[in-house]
């Protein structure tokens, strides 16, 4: 039954503890007692009993000498036998598990190994000596402290951070502490740079040190509480671990793709004997083995093989297998992703599932192979694995958002920070500082789309974002600014879209021709299994915090845009279903991009019908660009050169300053975190004055029409694209360049989008209500002349008249412009909700 | 060196052994180094002195009689990688410094008691013959055959009969640990090669059973081998490149026996390789493995046989390229226009990549076929192609394939392997896809997928490969050819072509020089460099320019479509510099089809 391990050996003699065996990797060979030390200490009323010889040295031999809490009380045949963990506390280097004096010295196994020292004990085959250790690290868990809290006069006051944090495992019951690898490194380089290269030898001290504490706060603590390291300093590729690795700690990444079941590990095993029924005391797991006693323990019995396992009085332990495979970004170009092995144990257990990304700090081991399960010869291959100390769940693969208010959280924070190591903030301040920043960062989005630049440059705003704001009285502001892109076919707006979708956090990708309402808010299943219903997310819930790219904007059904106008001002979905009411939150940019309804661009008709949309919805986006395929020579030779070079060039020569991708991940995801721009006086009188003068430009003189140029909505988007573009130079204040940019892409975007073609003046009105200020008035005329045609021709009461004689009249009367029954048919209709007329088909009847 | 004391291609580990050993007696000697100059000793063998030749080749005919331990030399494309393997390189045996290295099992029993072991890491692939490789690429080993053929063929047969044995074992084995490889094995099977009526389809049941075949075992011409690499930097290996393998093969069946412990519960983190690759052939327990000494990338022009090394005079291409266009005329039933944009989408490659788009691509559609037609030049195009390329496939796009097939490579986790796929192609490869036989019906979401991965071969030569949690894109470089009866909607082509044929005429002798020419000219003429002056430039800019003035219709697809023809036109000259001469050929080419579409 027991659970056998390929162990290399079986040799376990008492007597030999060192003599016969060495792990296969070269120098790194552990301790002889590390496993021992592993285990945990335990006061046991027995405790002669099971003291067993010095564990094996070869560290490969235990499938898991390290992570489990074994209830045993194991002890060494030297210093420490007989002694329990409370015994220990007195003095903990006398249980550590080597000693000078029962490792033999072994002039090759050590790197500045000293024998001849007056004693003090060392891990055997390293210089490492376990004393010193022991205090360095009583000294960090005890003295630790954040730097913030350092700075105050109180600082000795305020408890260390670890002895916090190990007073909270206990009222929690917890059984780990987290310690911070930056933390240690923080405290004591040195002690760090030794837990990493021999992580078992550390850790076990680390272990002890741990309990001594705990039992000192509270004598009565049963249980055991171990140490788990995360947050090395460096992390590797899994592609990239090599021999050198073997029996370190190792930080990676990569994608959960495989669980076993939970296997059940025995750790502690209870024979009863058939014949007398005598329960032998509990044997514990040596080397993966059990040895099942061949005779009876009892005096009076003395039975042959009479003993048999009784299972329910046998100790377990959780053990689980994930395999952990390389994420896409770390796979060169032409390979496949590499996978690795974890061990996860206890509560380790089921943290992760398949697909979830990880960080994972273990050990990195490789264990021997048997030729056969009965031969002692091994092969000459290993199985490599990580022994896991600390799991953590991460989503790196994008660009990184979220407010400060999240990240107060000091765990949080710690975890997520790690990105932006202080070189990697240096050169991005220093990029930030270019001059030239804001082209450079416009030329490095999509490289190979070329020309659009202010589209680009609005692009780039909608990444960095403006700031969001939520008053007391909770009115909020949203600080994502929506993009519509309208655009003849072939002019790469889809492109734009796939390029801002890879690089924007939780981007999500949808066609709007394949969208439904639900799809992209949220809708409730009901569970199959429990029949509960639940609350399934849709695209722009999902997409919190990120960017939702949505093609096909005008395919999309009318259902289902509707739903966005909650989205986009608000930013929550509402839900109100069948026993479920909730608001979730979709602070989410929108970034669409359509077709104009005939397939190309019509410049006769008027932006409203081209883009074919609600004015609504259309109010809600901060920038509409139309981007239209212009019969123009230079742009055309603009795209045969670039087309041209494209072919006969060698692409490596034409190396543009442009940032990489990840780059710009970087400077977006930083600016995004770390830079709150605030709006100075002298950019919101500029602010001010501009909405002023954009109210103010309708009225030209000599004109009698009332023309709305900007709204209050208006106001908002500028307030946000120069937060954005104080961003983007990473400024905490928004100035006054800022606001003209902000103006001038305003402008850019809205002479295009906004452009009353029978005027050419910038008309607002075309957007929010689908007609131009001059069309109203055409239609104003009219429908007043209608009017008085009826009021001529129609008698109250009398005879209906024919809608096409209608026109007739119209047309005597207007000379100037033609009228279209189309255009009477909305007249006739307008009267007749004002209740004048009364239609009945094609007959118009006065009231 | 003179003399050697041992045989390099007969004992290759010999070699291995004792110049480590030698290297292990010198002073100095350091058991980290892990290159003692055994292959430069090879290299030197091989390439300086030409023995290269005299190494067997291996595939599925001579794995029959060749003697495991030996050197071999083995032609494959690269379809899986296993990651790394930590093996002990070095250790202590007594005082003296044994290596494993090149070899599965050491030499020696390893106890535990060696004091030293220096652990070393190898990389696994696993290798395939090039899907399609048409036969005359494969390399007459007569001479070689003769040569051994005289080894022991009693002591093979015994081997046979307990291995067959054995087999039986294995595959209970198989079944017992749940990899049921059988099953799907069998519905690809079913799927994949349906009524077999058109010739077309013949061609293409070729074609794709030597791809299920790597997962059956059945053909015997197919054999897949575990090849290890040793010390070499990982950028030189890519997937689904094609590689020459010169190393010793092993067929150990010592590994087997850790099969016995399955039952263990910590089995399943360790995820033996050797476990999950299927039984080939009945004479063999497992797939062979192949220590690499050296291995160096192929490119078309290395599959030539004989090779001779032609400097590309221009007359000679340029007369070479009369008679290939003459017989591809004649193939296309006397259609010399479909015959020229034949030529230039044989000679096109992907040369470049610009972000997403894969400049030098050039698919065809030939349109205008019937079912009938499609049957008849159809098979003829696709036996001529096959006798001048290297790796041909044929697609016949039912409506059933598209449901059923699975294109792409897809990971298996069960298995922890990649389990291919029909567009997992090495570099080079050409597709003919038939639409003419796709019928009115429903697609389903595999189908679907399906059309989307053909379509995203056609526009960018890339192909997702399915991880399950992510697709992974790779980039491809192969020639697709289409036949459809209008314009294929579903596949678009860079080249949209009527076909007119005006002659069934019966297909010409082709002499068996002829064709060597034509594949040397088809070869080598594609991997020239090829540039544009500066003045050319401008009047090719100011074309362009002038023919989207003249209609807006013209964008960036047709500029591409154009320079592209320009270059594959001068290089099939022969000429790296586009002249204005092949401007105008491409032109003109162009106004024909143009007059052809409408």
């Amino acid at each position: 039954m027991a659970s056998d391990s390929p162990a290399a050996n079986v040799n376990n003699g008492p007597s030999s503890p060192d003599d016969s065996y060495s792990s296969p990797i070269g120098n790194t060979l552990s301790s002889p007692g590390d496993a021992s030390g592993r285990r945990r200490r335990r006061p046991s009323s027995t405790p002669s009993a099971f003291s067993t010889p010095s564990p094996p040295r070869f560290t490969t031999s235990d499938a898991n000498p390290a992570l489990t809490p074994t209830p045993s009380y194991r002890t060494r045949h030297g210093t420490g036998a007989g002694r329990g963990r409370r015994a220990s506390s007195a003095t903990p280097i006398a249980a550590t598990p080597s000693s000078t004096d029962d490792a033999p010295a072994s002039s090759e196994g050590g790197d500045g190994y000293d024998a001849e020292d007056v004693r003090p004990t060392y891990v055997w085959g390293t210089n490492i000596s376990v004393e010193d250790v022991n205090e360095a690290i009583y000294r960090f868990l005890k003295h630790f402290r954040e730097r913030s809290s350092q700075s105050g006069e109180d600082a000795l006051l305020i408890e260390g951070k670890y002895e916090t944090a190990i007073k909270r495992v206990l009222e929690f019951e917890g059984d780990s502490l987290d310690v911070d690898a930056h933390d240690v490194f923080a405290y004591d380089p040195d002690l760090y740079t030794k837990m990493v290269r021999y992580p078992l030898e550390v850790l076990a001290i680390f272990d002890i040190v741990l309990m001594n504490m705990v039992s000192r706060i509270d004598p009565l603590f049963e249980k055991h509480i171990q140490t788990r390291i995360f947050n090395l300093k460096s992390s590797t590729s899994m592609r990239n671990l090599n021999p050198s690795d073997i029996e370190r700690m190792v930080s990676l990444k990569g994608m959960i793709i495989r669980c076993s079941s939970i296997i059940p590990e025995i750790r502690e095993a209870v024979f009863r004997c058939l014949v007398c029924g005598y329960y032998s005391d509990p044997v514990v797991v040596n080397r993966g083995q059990i040895t099942e006693p061949t005779l009876c323990l009892k005096e009076e019995c003395q039975a042959r093989n009479s003993m048999s396992l009784v299972h329910n009085r046998c100790r377990f332990a959780d053990k689980q297998i994930v395999r952990l495979q390389e994420t896409p970004d770390e796979i060169p170009d032409g390979g496949t992703p590499h996978t690795v092995s974890l061990l996860m144990h206890d509560k380790l257990v089921d943290t992760g599932k398949p697909g979830d990304r990880v960080e994972v700090t273990g050990i990195y081991r490789a264990m021997t192979v048997r030729v056969g399960p009965t031969q002692r010869t091994v092969k000459s291959l290993f199985k490599t694995y990580i022994d896991c100390l600390h799991i953590k769940k991460t989503d790196k693969s994008r660009m990184l958002t979220g407010d400060p208010k999240e990240a107060e959280n000091p765990v949080g924070r710690s975890t997520e920070d790690i990105t932006f190591d202080e070189e990697k903030v240096k050169q991005l301040k220093e990029l930030s500082k270019l001059p030239d920043i804001y082209d450079r960062l416009t030329r490095s989005l999509a490289p190979n789309i070329w020309e659009l630049d202010d589209v680009k440059k609005g692009l780039l705003c909608q990444l960095f974002g403006g700031n969001a704001l939520s008053l007391p009285s909770g009115a909020s502001f949203r600080g994502d600014i929506n993009i519509l892109l309208v655009g003849d076919p072939g002019t790469s707006k889809s492109q734009l879209l796939q390029y801002i979708h890879k690089l924007s956090p939780r981007g999500i990708y949808t066609s709007g021709r394949g969208s439904s309402a639900v799809g992209l808010t949220a809708y409730v299943a009901k569970d199959p299994e429990t029949g509960e219903t639940v609350l399934e997310s849709g695209a722009l819930v999902l997409s919190d915090r990120g960017i939702c790219c949505i093609d096909e904007f005008d395919k999309m059904s009318e259902n289902a845009r509707s739903m966005l106008h909650e989205v986009m001002e608000q930013q929550t979905v509402s839900i109100a279903k069948a026993g479920i009411i909730a608001s979730l939150n979709a602070r989410t940019s929108v970034l669409a991009c359509a077709n104009p309804s005939g397939s190309r661009y019509n410049p006769r008709l008027s932006v409203i019908d081209n883009i074919h949309l609600p004015p609504t919805l259309l109010s809600r986006f901060d920038l509409i660009y139309l981007i239209l395929d212009k019969a123009d020579e230079q742009t055309d030779r603009r795209l045969a050169k670039h087309i041209v070079s494209l072919h006969f060039e060698n692409p490596e020569s034409a190396v543009q300053d442009v940032l990489d991708l990840s780059t710009l991940t970087a400077y977006v995801s930083y600016a995004r975190r770390h830079i709150h721009p605030q709006l100075s006086d002298e950019a919101a009188e500029e602010l001010t004055r501009g909405y002023v003068e954009m109210r103010r430009r309708g009225n030209f003189p000599g004109s009698s029409k009332k023309v709305i140029t900007a709204t209050p909505r208006q106001i908002e988007s500028l307030i946000r694209l120069s937060e954005a573009l104080a961003r983007i130079r990473f400024s905490e204040w928004v100035e006054h360049r800022d606001v003209t940019e902000a103006f001038r892409l305003l402008e850019v975007a809205m002479q295009q989008s906004a452009t009353d073609h029978s005027t050419g003046t910038i008309d607002m009105d075309l957007i929010t209500t689908g007609v131009s200020a001059s069309e109203r008035m055409r239609r104003e005329s009219l429908l007043s002349t209608t009017r008085n045609i009826i009021m001529e021709k129609i008698q109250l009461g009398g005879p209906s008249m024919r809608l096409l004689e209608l026109l007739e009249e119209l047309k005597k009367q207007i000379s100037g412009s033609e009228v279209h029954l189309n255009d009477l048919r909305n007249a006739v209709s307008t009267l007749a909700s004002e209740g004048f007329v009364a239609v009945h088909g094609d007959s118009v009847k006065r009231m | 060196m003179v003399g050697l004391p041992y045989d390099l291609v007969a004992n290759p580990l010999g070699a291995v052994r004792s110049t480590f050993e030698k290297a292990a007696a010198s002073s100095g000697f350091d058991p980290n180094g892990k290159d003692w100059g055994v292959l430069d000793l090879f290299r030197h063998f091989l390439f300086d002195q030409g023995r290269l030749s005299q190494v067997p080749i291996l595939n599925g005919e001579t794995i029959r009689w060749i003697q495991p331990k030996t050197l071999v030399r083995f032609r494959a494309m690269v379809q899986d990688m296993l990651g790394n393997e930590f093996y002990v390189g070095a250790y202590q045996d007594g005082s003296v410094w044994r290596t494993n290295k090149f070899r599965d099992v050491s030499q020696f029993p390893l106890g535990d008691s060696s004091p030293h072991t220096q652990v070393w890491e190898r990389r696994l692939l696993y290798c395939v013959p090039v899907p399609g490789q048409n036969s005359w690429t494969e390399p007459s080993s007569e001479s070689v055959v003769n040569q051994c053929k005289d080894f022991i063929p009693q002591q093979r047969e015994k081997r046979r009969r307990m291995d067959d044995e054995a087999i039986d074992d294995m595959n209970m084995l198989v079944s017992d640990n749940g990899f049921q490889v059988s099953p799907s094995v069998k519905k690809v099977k079913e799927d994949g090669c349906p009524s077999t009526s058109s010739q077309t389809q013949d061609s293409l049941s070729e074609g794709y059973c030597s791809n299920t075949s790597m997962v059956t075992g059945i053909d015997k011409d197919f054999l897949s081998c575990l090849v290890k690499i040793y010390d070499s930097p990982e950028s030189d290996l890519k997937l689904n490149d094609v590689f020459e393998f010169i190393g010793i093969l092993t067929l150990d069946s010592e590994l087997n026996e850790d099969k016995d412990d399955h039952d263990e519960p910590d089995n399943g983190f360790c995820d033996d390789v050797m476990v999950h690759l299927p039984p080939n052939k009945g004479f063999m327990l497992q797939v062979p493995r192949l220590h690499c000494l050296i291995h160096r990338k192929l490119a078309a022009p290395d599959f030539l046989r004989g090779s001779p090394m032609m400097e590309p005079k221009p007359h000679f291409v340029r007369e070479m390229r009369e008679v290939l266009l003459r017989h591809l005329t004649v193939v296309l039933g006397n259609d010399g226009i479909a015959a020229h944009f034949m030529l230039l989408h044989l000679l096109s490659r992907v040369h470049t990549r610009v972000d997403t788009v894969a400049v030098g691509k050039l698919s065809l559609n030939l349109t205008c076929f019937s079912k009938e037609s499609a049957a008849l030049f159809g098979s003829r195009l696709s036996l001529a192609l096959k006798t001048l390329l290297p790796f041909t496939h044929c697609i016949p796009l039912t409506l059933e394939y598209l449901n059923s097939v699975s294109l792409a490579p897809k990971k298996d986790y069960e298995t922890n392997r990649l389990k291919t796929g029909v567009l997992q192609l090495a570099e080079g490869s050409h597709i003919i896809i038939d639409e003419t036989q796709l019928e009115a019906g429903t697609l389903n979401s595999v189908g679907m997928e399906n059309a989307r991965l053909l379509r995203n071969l056609m526009e960018l030569q890339r192909v997702e490969y399915d991880f399950k949690y992510y697709k992974m894109e790779m980039a491809a470089d192969v020639q697709l050819l289409i036949f459809s009866e209008a314009k294929s909607n579903i596949l678009p082509a860079d080249i949209v072509m009527p076909f007119q044929p005006s002659s069934v005429g019966s297909s010409e002798v082709v002499t068996a020089e002829a064709l060597e020419a034509w594949r040397w000219y088809l070869a080598t003429v594609k991997s020239l460099p090829h540039s544009i002056e500066s003045e050319m430039q401008k009047v090719v800019e100011n074309d362009l320019v002038a023919a989207r003035q003249a209609d807006r219709s013209i964008g960036s697809h047709d500029f591409n479509r154009w320079l592209t023809m320009g270059r594959l036109m001068s290089l099939s000259f022969g000429e790296t510099c586009l002249s204005l001469e092949h401007w105008q050929m491409v032109k003109e080419l162009e106004r024909l089809r143009r007059e052809r579409l409408k």
